[in-house]
């Protein structure tokens, strides 16, 4: 620690602070435009400059300068204020006065600093800037008349996002930023740099004139979309959202959001939204009132139930005080049959983990991986499927140092990052390397055996997994494979990330379960500052697991329950805040079954292809519209504001399932859901730590920041097996989108609005095709015609399809496996 | 005494005389009220259009939060007031507006005859506040 003065003020702060850090610990504030809490000292702009007694002569730059024992501070003074006053002029020879039309008015630095200073007239003349404006891509615009060269853009895309659009170009006056060539913004359009920049600059498209900052109202709420819980702020104006706001105030993820974050947040306000209750009259859905549409559902719903029974199907979109009232719900109409999000994708947690370290959620938080040494990221799909914590990630690897290891069967944005190291197997066949790897760690005596079960057991299994073996199998090279086993045992902290959700279902309870096996053969479990990561896709899947929306019993679970009904064997199913038909692996299959199933209610915000089989159709509300807590994948439990009221006739899930409760005789009634959210605490203790009200904005954590696992027990696992075929396709997500719900945002459609094949370079030009021309992929027995899209990031002879969109029917190929063989020709 | 009252009553007198009178036959007879007189609003066009930006200053400024701002983008990109309604029963005509204004694209003119016979017909759209 380190004392110093400032303007009088006696002030101890670490010392790695900068003289503006101590500044505002003390509450003294030092203007900055330049400076950003999450990136690296800049010093552009030259605006805090101070003057230090023991540096006399000269002004000093307070947010790049390190304190010192004894420093003596002044942060404003006569001189002080005439230089800054100064800078601002010159800032302004060139700045369009364009406050009134620019959407930055009311909030921008620039203004506040000009009005501060009180700076009125200028010295010095200039000409004007008249750059054309960087209009090329739909979501962000760059207007570089009003760019003041603080470098933010440019410093956070490449620390933080490590995309790196952008840089400085040319010297003198002339200098701006630009991207390369100068030729007009293509990226992954995650806006970080729209949140960065202090002037108006870099604005968001989508929300150009709508509004002025200050009409706003912010609503503090949770991302809606995967299971990362970021925090976002609703900018809320006549009950409509208009925009997502910059908060790195509060939540885990620093004010860091990706593109269906910031722009994804329009399908609260589409038009097709379902405004009211639909029946089933005469094969045509026609709208009805809710009393009459509920007693329909209970009536259908209790009759299956005193015949074959009926089965209910959740999305990991609701909240976790809807999911409560669901499983009560589901106890109330007596039926067993209750699962979520296909039943199949988040076995890795439920089965791997909980047989392995015994626990059914990741051991660490999202702030320690960006302490840890060593990453293991498992299917490089980990930065599609949950982009902030691959920032995160790249931030361990520049402000860290960490070494980045990716286990994939194709490149992604994560094996781009510096240093990172790519163990490029042949699909399917992760596990062998997983496998393997451990085996290096237990021949090397590298592993920590100590009070770990079935560590013999494992060592016989491990027997064909010699690196050499692998080396043969998976196309990565013995030594890699070592030298990423001996990093990761070797390695302070280390952290194992995987993503898991409707795409990734196949080999996903192995690879967890290989996953875990080497945790906990270099120690990760419950390790202060380590951790074992596996994300869920969406919002609350993680809430939905510890809820336990689960088969209760001896009842169906998702997969089961399409047997059944496709078999005639059930009466009834209910389908809350999910689509099977557009997302769920063997369309086929689950098309028989919704057509076979006599009784199907859906409850959704949009008329789903699955909502349109629907006999009943219940309008449900989006996270925006809603109060409650959602769990992310690290366990952190957050609030859920309600933004704006729902459209027509819209009800929350909780209203909708405890009113078909009452219906059907029950006394199920809460006053909110901090009513429900105290329920839960008695069902689950994990969340009895707190009550509704005291969950902060930085959420709470259950189980702490390392949550120590209930067991230490590997188990072994057996290989993949690869896919014959000259082509073999793997689906997935895709950055831009998250579940099928994002085809309904504009943002996340402005950037990719169809479906599409991706391929190599290689097999396009042997199968001479081009980006944009349709392809024929053939497997499974189902021939689908999609949009080819060439891309260096795939080995030869491996296809990616994304999942998002119902229209291409990607799930008719698509039936649960790990890689399909498939067939291609143009 | 008798001085005194003839004086004053003599300026009294002087006002009954004709051509003295204040009085004015409203409506026959109309005054035109002084330049700063602050009257029905007027948007000020330019060239092509209004000459407003739809900064959204006026509707901030106004105490009496009748003025009704909605911005869009017409076809050159430029930002311009699609709706910009006055809601003249709420108005206290204080000038705040005129005053707020960075482009001088509002002003206040002299016409002082505001009555009228509907509640609708107080609404001044941008249509009826450029003429």
């Amino acid at each position: 620690m380190v004392n110093l003065t400032i303007d009088g003020k006696q002030v101890t702060v670490s010392k790695t602070a900068t003289i503006y850090e101590a500044a505002k610990e003390v509450g003294i504030s030092i203007p900055v435009l330049c400076y950003a809490k999450k990136l690296m000292p800049y010093g552009a702009c030259r605006f805090c400059l101070v003057q230090v007694e023991q540096m006399k002569g000269r002004l000093i730059p307070a947010c790049t300068t390190p304190v010192s024992e004894g420093m003596v501070v002044t942060t404003i003074s006569d001189e002080i204020k005439k230089v800054r006053k100064t800078v601002m002029e010159f800032l302004l020879v060139n700045h369009v006065l364009d406050c009134p039309v620019c959407d930055k008015g009311g909030e921008c630095d620039l203004q506040d600093l000009a009005y501060e200073l009180e700076s009125t007239s200028n010295r010095f003349e200039g000409e004007k800037f008249d750059l054309p404006t960087d209009e090329v891509n739909p979501l962000i615009e760059r207007n570089m008349n009003r760019c003041v060269l603080c470098g933010r853009c440019a410093r956070v895309c490449d620390e933080v996002v490590g995309y790196g659009s952008y840089s400085f170009i040319n010297r003198g006056f002339e200098t701006k930023i630009a991207t390369a060539y100068d030729r007009g913004l293509s990226c992954e359009f995650c806006g970080q740099c729209v949140s960065m920049c202090p002037v108006g600059a870099i604005l968001p498209r989508p929300f150009k004139f709508k509004a002025r900052p200050w009409q706003l109202k912010e609503v503090d709420s949770v991302c809606g979309y995967c299971g990362n819980g970021c925090t976002l702020t609703l900018g809320v104006l006549n009950n409509k959202v208009e925009t997502i706001r910059f908060n790195d105030k509060i939540g885990v993820n620093d004010g860091n959001l990706c593109v269906r974050g910031r722009f994804g947040y329009s399908y609260v306000n589409h038009d097709e939204r379902l405004t009211k209750p639909l029946l089933r009259k005469d094969g045509e859905l026609v709208e009805a009132e809710w009393d009459e549409a509920l007693q329909v559902v209970a009536d259908g719903l209790a009759n299956a139930q005193k015949g074959q029974g009926a089965g209910i199907l959740s999305g990991a979109r609701l909240t976790n005080e809807e999911l409560f009232v669901l499983k009560q719900f589901a106890k109330t109409l007596g039926t067993q049959n209750l699962d979520h999000s296909g039943g199949e994708c988040y076995k890795g947690v439920t089965e791997g983990l909980k047989e392995t370290i015994g626990i059914s959620a990741s051991t660490g938080t999202f702030p320690q991986i960006e302490k840890a040494n060593v990453i293991l990221a498992i299917r490089s799909d980990f930065y599609e499927t949950h982009p902030v914590v691959g920032m995160v990630v790249n931030q361990a690897i520049r402000r860290n140092e960490a070494k980045l290891l990716v286990l994939a069967d194709k490149r992604g944005k994560l094996s781009k990052l510096p240093g990172a190291k790519t163990l490029l197997t042949k699909p399917g066949l992760e596990l062998d390397i997983l496998n393997a790897m451990a085996r290096v760690l237990l021949d090397e005596g590298l592993a920590q055996t100590e009070g770990v079960d079935g560590i013999a057991d494992l060592q016989a299994a491990l027997a064909n997994f010699s690196p050499a073996q692998v080396a043969e199998r998976t196309g990565v090279s013995a030594e890699q494979l070592q030298a990423a086993a001996r990093q990761l045992a070797g390695a302070k902290n280390s952290a194992i990330l995987m993503a898991y959700g409707l795409p990734y279902q196949g080999l996903n309870k192995e690879l967890a379960t290989a996953a875990a096996n080497l945790a906990l053969l270099a120690g990760i479990p419950g390790r202060e500052g380590s951790g074992l990561y596996l994300c869920g896709e969406k919002a609350n899947s993680q809430g939905a697991i510890d809820l336990g929306i689960l088969p209760q019993g001896n009842g169906m679970g998702a997969q089961a329950m399409f047997t059944a009904a496709a078999a005639g064997q059930l009466d009834a199913l209910y389908v809350v805040g999910e689509d099977p038909l557009s997302s769920y692996p063997d369309r086929d299959r689950i098309a028989k079954a919704l057509d076979k199933v006599p009784f199907l209610v859906v409850q959704d915000l949009f008329l789903s292809p699955t909502a349109q089989q629907a006999d009943v159709v219940l309008p449900a509300t989006s996270f925006a519209e809603k109060d409650g807590t959602f769990t992310n994948a690290e366990r952190r439990i957050q609030r859920v504001r309600r933004g704006i009221s729902s459209p027509g006739q819209a009800r929350a899930d909780g209203a909708i399932l405890t009113a078909l409760a009452g219906k059907l005789g029950s006394s199920l009634a809460f006053t909110g859901p901090a009513a429900i959210f105290a329920e839960i605490g008695k069902a689950v203790p994990a969340y009895a730590t707190c009550s509704f009200n005291e969950i902060g904005p930085q959420g709470v954590v259950w189980g702490g920041e390392s949550l120590q696992p209930a067991s230490r027990k590997v188990v072994a696992v057996a290989g993949g097996s690869e896919v014959e075929g000259d082509f073999r396709l793997v689906t997935g997500s895709a950055l831009y989108h998250s579940g099928t719900v994002s085809t309904k945002a504009k943002g996340p459609m402005a950037v990719l609005a169809e479906p599409y094949v991706e391929l190599s370079r290689e097999d396009a030009k042997a199968l001479k095709v081009a980006d944009g021309d349709l392809l024929k992929v053939a497997g499974n027995g189902v021939e689908l015609k999609l949009k080819a899209k060439v891309g260096n990031r795939l080995p030869k002879g491996v296809l990616f399809a994304p999942y998002h969109f119902a229209e291409a029917q990607v799930n008719r190929l698509y039936k649960g496996e790990a890689v399909i063989a498939v067939k291609v020709s143009k | 005494m008798f001085k005194a009252f003839a004086k004053g009553l003599s300026i009294t007198f002087k006002h009954m005389l004709p051509g003295h009178s204040t009085t004015v036959q409203y409506p026959s007879v109309k005054l035109k009220p002084s330049d700063r007189f602050r009257g029905l609003h007027r948007l000020v066009p330019s060239q092509d259009r209004e000459k407003c930006v739809a900064c959204y200053l006026c509707p901030t400024v106004c105490p009496a939060k009748c003025i009704t701002v909605e911005a869009a983008e017409n076809d050159k990109g430029e930002k311009y007031p699609k709706v910009y309604t006055i809601d003249l029963l709420r108005c206290i005509f204080c000038g705040y507006c005129v005053e707020a204004c960075p482009v001088e694209a509002i002003e206040m003119t002299g016409a002082y005859e505001l009555a009228n016979y509907e509640r609708e017909d107080f609404q001044f759209t941008k249509q009826r506040l450029l003429k």
